[in-house]
């Protein structure tokens, strides 16, 4: 045939032709494979506007330093000797944002954490009530009621979390403040109290 | 000069057939190259998901027969693969454990399914295109607005049953911010003026979660807006009623909308309409065999038959119409590209031919694979009905029923009622759920101590 006319010359011509399919080949495999073979899981390539576990070490290792510095807690203690002191799961204020137990928990946990490794002879730490009343409830075979031999804790470490959160068409922006202190049991003084501040914005993409 | 005109008409006709037999021929080549790989990976991936399509479809047979523990049994495996279905299969997971009270299943499902849902860019990573070159299901589905917003509010309902009002709370305004919608005549981008969603279940339900926090205020405020979306529930918006109950009986009846395909596998909309499922039954309230005066407490909160309806909550067939729309122009240049090629001759006659093909090909392909997707989560009800009622502290036998429909009722034997504070107890009204009911339901018991003295269980 003639190659000028633009029919077929034999391998010539058949291989111009065939031209855009070698050339769509890979594609239509990697489309194929794409359909198939998921290229993220659901939960890999998503970012939100949460907490996260880099706000959880940030902010605990702030408020230890901060707590053991502080004038006023070093007062107490050179006067009374180690604070017997309680700590209690975050209190949820925040702005359509859940915080789960196990997280609650953890915010104020990993605080008590770091101050008794690095300031064991400042406290002493004592479980909470609930805690201590599930524990006994699921470990002892009888009801003892009340225990008096309980250690009464005179300190307690709270934190509040509030935030201001909106969201639209295009994203969703949250601004936390997170709240630590340190009260007296006994008289309600607060002995000490800081805060840990963040905001954060995620951007509405196509499919989002 | 007309013999030699003809002659060249026949001859371009004749090149014309050559360059599209070649044209064919080439492609039925790459196609026999290509279809055994092919095949393999479409079998492969194929039977992957007709199989968790088969596994969900039996999943929800046991939910419909109201065998809530076997259907979370079965979802769970699902739920558990993190892939396209991950959120979808999470929500009938936490539906199935809600059902069946396992509180602490239900809020882990519906907590994995809340977190994707707030994520921005799940679908990167190849999601995102292939969604739109290849099939939409690949994406993964964070659901329609309203079904976003369903999620939330069972999660709120969860914390709300455990008297954990913060987390209620945070969920209640989360399931709002999910159906806020913004007033179209503003164009001034996401600063649009917001107009309050009208999704008063979640206003209802915020409300009392502040009045049980003790922000007198915010309760207010709530009840009030509500009350001026929705004026016909007046009493059950009412401040000192909702403080003054013990127990809140939450009422799910009939089911949620349906995503309809159209012949081409275009989606025609949600249905059935209400006008075609018809009005919905109220319900009436037996407390120990006594027929309470329920005080128009028993009006629907929702429809989401109605609500699916509204195509300001639809976010559907997006991709679909886009593929759809370059698909049909690719078609239509092709042909033209064909054409002129047609009356051509030499390269750019076989240029214009092979373009004109090539956009005939990717435009049919496109099109063709351009179907609707249509996972849903179809566990949902039609309707919710809450019901605050003060009754005496105590044990009690209850039963929901619906005068309009005796093959409907449902009764629960020796709920608990405090002195203080609200108790929550869910009613799914559906076949084979009627009971009796002994509380505590089953799904509790397991967590519970298995030697509490003086405790029985049937």
């Amino acid at each position: 045939m003639n190659a000028e006319s633009g029919t077929m010359n034999s391998n010539g011509g058949s291989m111009r032709v065939a031209f855009p399919f070698i050339a769509l080949r890979p594609a239509f495999i990697i489309l194929v494979f794409l359909s198939g073979c998921a290229p993220s899981s659901a939960v890999s390539s998503g970012t939100n506007t949460a907490l996260d576990s880099i706000d959880l070490t940030a902010m605990t290792d702030d408020m230890a330093m901060k707590i053991v510095a502080d004038s006023d807690v070093q007062a107490e203690i050179a006067s009374n000797g180690k604070l017997i002191t309680v700590v209690q799961p975050v209190e949820n204020r925040m702005r359509g944002e859940i915080l789960p137990k196990g997280p609650a928990d953890a915010f104020t946990a990993r605080l008590r954490i770091l101050l008794s490794k690095h300031a064991p002879d400042r406290f002493t730490w004592v479980m909470n009530r609930d805690a201590f009343y599930s524990l006994q409830s699921r470990e002892r075979d009888t009801d003892l009621g009340p225990a008096p031999d309980r250690v009464q804790p005179e300190y307690a470490i709270t934190a509040i979390f509030s935030s201001l959160t909106n969201e639209d068409v295009k994203r969703r922006s949250s601004y936390y403040l997170c709240e630590y202190q340190l009260t007296d049991i006994n008289t309600g003084r607060l002995l000490w109290s800081d805060k840990y501040e963040v905001k954060k914005s995620a951007v509405k993409g196509f499919l989002d | 000069m007309a013999e030699s005109g003809i002659r060249r008409a026949v001859r371009q006709m004749y090149h014309a057939s050559l360059n599209i037999l070649v044209l064919l021929a080439t492609a039925r080549s790459a196609a026999r190259r290509l279809l055994p790989a092919a095949c393999v990976l479409l079998l492969v991936t194929g039977c992957a998901t007709e199989k968790h399509q088969r596994e969900a479809a039996k999943a929800l047979r046991e939910f419909y027969t109201s065998d809530f523990d076997e259907a979370a049994r079965q979802y769970k495996p699902l739920a558990e693969k993190t892939d396209e279905d991950f959120v979808l299969n999470n929500v009938r997971l936490g539906t199935s454990y809600l059902m069946y009270y396992d509180l602490d299943e239900a809020e882990a499902a519906f907590l994995r399914a809340y977190e994707v849902i707030n994520s921005v860019g799940v679908n990167n990573g190849g999601r995102s295109v292939g969604a739109v070159l290849v099939d939409e299901k690949l994406k993964i589905w964070k659901g329609e607005p309203f079904e976003r917003a369903m999620a939330n509010y069972y999660l709120g309902l969860i914390y709300y049953m455990r008297n954990d009002y913060n987390n209620a709370r945070a969920a209640f305004e989360n399931a709002l911010f999910k159906l806020a919608d913004y007033d179209p005549d503003d164009d001034k981008g996401s600063r649009k003026k917001r107009l309050e969603s009208n999704f008063v279940l979640a206003h209802l339900m915020l409300a009392k979660c502040f009045q049980r926090l003790g922000r007198d205020d915010l309760a207010r405020e709530s009840f009030k807006h509500a009350k001026k979306l929705r004026p016909d529930l007046q009493n059950l918006l009412e401040y000192s009623w909702n403080e003054s109950s013990n127990v809140l009986l939450v009422v799910e009846v009939g089911f949620g909308p349906r995503k309809m395909t159209t012949y081409n596998g275009a989606i025609a909309g949600f249905g059935p309409t209400p006008e075609e499922a018809g009005p919905v039954p109220l319900p009436a309230v037996r407390v120990d065999g006594r027929l309470l005066n329920l005080h128009d407490l028993n009006r629907p909160t929702i429809d989401l038959l109605a609500m699916a309806q509204d195509r300001k909550w639809q976010d559907i067939d997006t991709i679909r119409t886009i593929k759809s729309t370059i698909g049909k122009g690719m078609i239509a240049g092709g042909a033209i590209m064909v054409a002129k090629g047609a009356g051509e001759d030499g390269s750019r006659q076989r240029t214009d031919l092979m373009v004109g093909a090539g956009l005939l090909l990717a435009g049919a392909l496109l099109e063709a694979s351009s179907q609707a997707d249509v996972r849903q989560w179809e566990l949902l009800p039609r309707t919710v009905f809450l019901l605050p009622l003060r009754l005496p502290p105590g044990k009690h036998d209850i039963t929901i029923e619906f005068p309009d429909d005796e093959n409907l009722y449902q009764t629960w034997q020796g709920l608990e009622v405090p002195s203080n504070g609200e108790a929550t107890y869910i009613f799914r009204i559906q076949r084979f759920n009627e009971g009796p009911h002994l509380w505590p339901a089953k799904g509790m018991r397991k967590h519970l101590p298995t030697t509490v003295p003086g405790t029985k269980f049937e």
